[in-house]
């Protein structure tokens, strides 16, 4: 998405007077000029200076993803030489060790490895650690100290970015002290001097646990930080493929014209992974498959695929226009519930050619637990495009194939010109959009049968983006780490959405520990999960596409 | 397929070491060759391709999609290459196998051959598949090499439109200096959309870039030695995306810009002195340089301080504000290659007070660094790597038709050079 513009702009010019005064007829000093230079050049998205505040520096996020992440951006030339990173966490580290850690995380997990060392010994240079429990306010003084320091020294221009790489419980504690050390808001001036600059914050999921929830973690961000402020990462969403879903639909004047309930039958998202949850127990029996997958990732590529073009490719726009998608979809009652949703949990058996043990049989699972690994649901979307057309979504661990596909099934013909006695008639057309792991689009149509007499087949017209564009694509993680730097919050997720989507499933979680919701299925590890999922679609006359 | 054997082992092996980028390997077939063949001929062969049973990889097991079906491709690209002999058309091919995944999905390399021959037409047609780096995905190509003798020589875009997938972006790559004034050339410019040539390999640097302005008329234009200077405008670019650091922009008085030549030894003749094979004009990327800055940031020419003499040249231009000395001049390193810059230096004085900018390549890094505001020296160091012809070449093939800023700098370089050489010979 090469065009997408920044839409956060609220930030004047580092030093608005003095290119006022060079430019002899100012400009809006709100926009500062764009560079000359940059004009028709390869890299369009460059990072602004700034400082990364990575609280929770030290664990695992950091070092797998975070360090890699940034080295590759740098490599690519996308960081500015002001860039700087301060490490904030509680262990007791040097700047030396601190840099080890992420040289460590580079070396091990960087999709360019090992790091150069005359780069990566310059790009150090710019990395720091702070000290510090995230409870202790001086812990923030000093913080701000050393940024104050920072924008002086390495001209960060007071641009910084916080990433809480911690548990969400820890969230309310840290945004709270920032915004007491004149950390969080941007232009602050209540220390001394005035700060310019923007100030971001970046949130891992998941954003909440139930709609309370969300909305409680949401007031305590929203308490301290603005929401064009928050950019909540969901690592899915950085994925080329969602990216190439809207250029796909909006790129192309073939399909929106029948992207709509008078062409299209039925939409069918699966995302189904053959891992068990090996090693994630606590944290799965925890959730289940509808807030782990549901919640985020499916409902979010429905919202993409169903949403109406937006006016700009700009991230208030589209996130409008995704928003506007979930609130077409009707939260359920308990009676819908039972008829429109299946939950299901793998019991042992061969995924991939190994035996798997059942859910409850995982030594961090209760053995007893009715915590769903595998949900299938029935969403309609109350809109004139939507209207009358079934969403089935479906989700699981344990499945045959690790698979996310979109299949759109047409209507049939309207005259079976074609069909005879003792022939059935032809099948729909379809339409799969593959975002993991092959990603490509395929087309289903009949097409006759050489030879006398008109027999129809249908055949498979396969495009795949690897075979016609073979170049690295970027982790999600160095794309939004990016976007998050140039302010570009398309690929983030809003409040508001987020909120929505636990209107939606709250319901369905509230019916289901009630025991109105239908009961609990079992399904054997390796199989497209359990029978009642297939019902669920044979009652309308459909079938799950086998991806 | 007849030809749908297991690639020989050795055919393999080269493969696996021409290839440059990531971990892509490539399954070659065997080669498909006859002498005084026909269009038609070639044209058929190529049809049947990717038709009929399913082709073996190495272990004999068809080579299959995901999905078990025999494999299918989407294209993209059509390119088009024309060079002076068979030497020529080897390391063209060598170049063309290091693309790898990034490959055109149809490469037609000519040979002209202008005498008279027994056949006209020879051909050489392999296909090649390459692993993406996924391991899953397969990327396959056809590279077609023809040698035309006599008069079929002078009808080139005849013979290859016919072997072209329709209706693709087609790009012609001329290696070597362009004969602007041959009708072949003509004709092949008007079959493309996109023709790319190298300034560097130019045998006269103004004609070159006055005719490289002239063409995007009629096609779109790339050039391998403009690729070369995108990490320099890159870095270039970066200092003055802050904010603070932009106000100098307008200011700017002085550009020094130095490149590359080789380090002359005590017993070379004077006819040795020519630089490196493949480089007839090292002065090209230092030029096109120049005249990027100078059409970015508006600078117009005013008059010459010292003439073109030994491959410098020193000019007076008029910026926004100030009155700007363009100074550029060769080095002798035998670090990088001949004509690749080694140090830009941007200085800026004015009201806004003194600030220099400063990129100094080193081998494979480069050293950039700030000094300005009164701040410390904003000094790192970051990768600067010489890409291969195939990078180049890569690069370029995934351009738009059009490249605006290369036609406006290509037509400032040839206005500075001309300058330069009117104030010499007056």
């Amino acid at each position: 998405m090469a065009t997408r513009v920044s839409d956060e702009r609220a930030t004047p010019p580092a030093d608005e007077k003095s290119e006022a005064d060079t430019q002899r007829v100012a400009p809006d000093p709100r926009q500062p000029r764009p560079n000359p230079l940059r004009e028709g050049l390869r890299l369009e998205r460059m990072a602004e200076p700034c400082t990364m505040v990575i609280c929770g520096a030290t664990g695992d996020l950091t070092e797998r993803k975070l360090a890699p992440a940034l080295y590759n951006t740098l490599l690519g030339g996308f960081l500015p030489p002001e860039f700087t990173v301060v490490g904030f966490a509680r262990r007791e580290l040097d700047d030396e060790a601190f840099r080890e850690h992420l040289l460590e995380g580079i070396n091990r997990f960087s999709r360019n490895r090992p790091a150069k060392a005359a780069i990566w010994d310059s790009f150090a240079r710019g990395i720091e650690y702070h000290q510090g429990d995230f409870d202790d306010p001086s812990a923030y003084v000093e913080l701000a100290k050393r940024l104050d320091r920072i924008d002086r020294d390495r001209g960060t221009s007071g641009n910084r970015l916080f990433y809480l790489a911690v548990p969400p419980t820890l969230y309310p504690e840290i945004v709270n002290q920032l915004d007491r050390a004149g950390l969080a808001s941007p232009g602050d001036r209540r220390r001394s001097g005035p700060r310019r600059g923007w100030t971001r914050v970046i949130v891992e999921k998941p954003f909440g646990y139930d709609l309370e929830s969300a909305r409680t973690l949401n007031h305590e961000l929203g308490e301290v930080f603005d929401e064009t402020q928050v950019y909540r990462i969901d690592h899915y969403l950085g994925k080329e493929t969602v990216q190439n879903l809207a250029v796909f639909r909006f790129g192309n004047g073939l399909f929106e014209p029948i992207w709509n309930r008078r062409y299209i039958d039925s939409v069918q998202i699966t995302v189904a992974e053959t891992v068990g949850v090996e090693g994630r127990g606590e944290f799965y029996d925890a959730t289940g498959a509808l807030r782990d997958i549901v919640q985020g990732h499916a409902l979010q590529l429905m919202a993409m695929f169903a949403m109406d073009p937006p006016v700009e490719f700009h991230a208030e726009d589209l996130r409008d226009e995704k928003l506007k998608v979930l609130r077409g979809v009707k939260p359920m009652s308990p009676a819908d519930v039972a008829t429109n949703t299946v939950r299901g949990q793998y019991v042992s058996g061969w995924v991939e050619g190994e035996k798997v043990q059942s859910y409850r049989d995982d030594e961090k699972v209760a053995p007893d637990s009715d915590t769903e690994t595998f949900v299938a649901l029935k969403l309609g979307i109350d809109s004139w495009r939507w209207a009358g057309v079934p969403f089935y979504l479906r989700t699981g661990k344990a499945l045959p194939s690790r698979v996310t596909e979109i299949a759109v099934r047409f209507k049939q013909a309207p005259l079976a010109l074609f069909a005879r006695a003792g022939v059935p008639q032809i099948e729909p057309n379809v339409l799969a959009i593959r975002v993991q792991p092959d990603e490509g689009i395929l087309l289903r149509f009949g097409a006759k049968v050489p030879g006398q007499g008109l027999q129809i087949r249908s055949v498979n017209m396969d495009f795949r983006y690897g075979s016609s564009f073979a170049v690295d694509s970027p982790d999600a993680y160095e794309t939004l780490l990016l976007d998050a730097m140039v302010g570009d919050a398309s690929l983030f997720t809003r409040d508001d959405e987020v909120e929505r989507a636990w209107e939606i499933l709250d319901p369905v979680l509230d019916a289901w520990k009630a025991g109105e919701g239908g009961p609990l299925h079992f399904y054997g590890a390796g199989t497209w999960g359990p029978p009642a999922a297939d019902e669920l679609l044979e009652r309308d006359g459909r079938a799950w596409r086998r991806p | 397929m007849s030809q749908a054997q297991p690639p020989a082992t050795e055919e393999h092996a080269v493969h696996r070491h021409l290839m440059r980028f990531g971990e892509a390997e490539s399954l070659a077939t065997p080669m498909w060759e006859e002498r005084g063949t026909s269009v038609r001929a070639i044209a058929g062969y190529l049809a049947s391709l990717w038709d009929g049973e399913p082709r073996l990889d190495a272990d004999g097991a068809p080579l299959v999609t995901e999905k078990g079906l025999p494999h299918g491709r989407a294209s993209v690209l059509n390119l088009i290459v024309t060079v002076i002999d068979e030497s020529a058309a080897d390391r063209v091919v060598r170049t063309l196998e290091g693309l790898g995944v990034r490959h055109p999905s149809r490469a037609i390399v000519l040979v002209p051959e202008h005498g008279t021959g027994e056949a006209p037409i020879d051909a050489r047609i392999s296909t090649h598949c390459n692993e993406g780096g996924s391991g899953q995905e397969q990327i396959c190509y056809e590279e077609v090499v023809l040698t035309v003798r006599g008069e079929a020589s002078e009808h080139l875009s005849g013979i290859v439109a016919p072997l072209l997938i329709h209706d693709l972006p087609t790009h012609i790559w001329w290696p070597g200096d362009p004969p602007w004034r041959d009708p072949v050339f003509d004709q092949l410019i008007d079959m493309g959309d996109r023709v790319i040539v190298d300034s560097s390999d130019f045998a006269d640097l103004l004609t070159g870039l006055r005719r490289t302005a002239n063409l995007r008329r009629r096609s779109g234009v790339g050039d391998l030695s403009w690729e070369r200077l995108t990490w320099w405008q890159e870095l270039t670019a970066q200092f003055f995306d802050a904010p603070r650091f932009r106000r100098y922009l307008p200011n700017l008085s002085r550009l020094l810009i130095r490149y590359a030549v080789p380090t002359p030894t005590a017993d070379r003749h004077d006819e040795d002195l020519e630089v490196a094979p493949g480089v007839h004009e090292p002065m090209a990327q230092a030029l096109l340089y120049a005249g990027w800055i100078a059409t970015r940031l508006g600078w117009k020419r005013y008059r010459t301080i010292e003439a073109l003499a030994d491959g410098a040249l020193r000019l007076r231009l008029e910026g926004k504000h100030e009155m700007v000395d363009l100074v550029i001049k060769p080095t002798a390193s035998d670090e990088v290659r001949p004509g690749d810059l080694l140090s830009v230096r941007l200085r800026s004085l004015g009201e806004t007070g003194a600030a220099e900018f400063i990129i100094d390549r080193d081998a494979d890094d480069a050293i950039v660094a700030t000094n300005a505001d009164g701040m410390t020296a904003l000094l790192r160091r970051v990768p600067m790597e010489s890409p291969s012809e195939a990078e180049l070449l890569s690069a370029q093939l995934t351009m738009d038709v059009a490249d605006p800023v290369y036609e406006a700098a290509v037509r400032a370089a040839a206005i500075l050079l001309a300058s330069s050489r009117e104030a010499a010979a007056a």
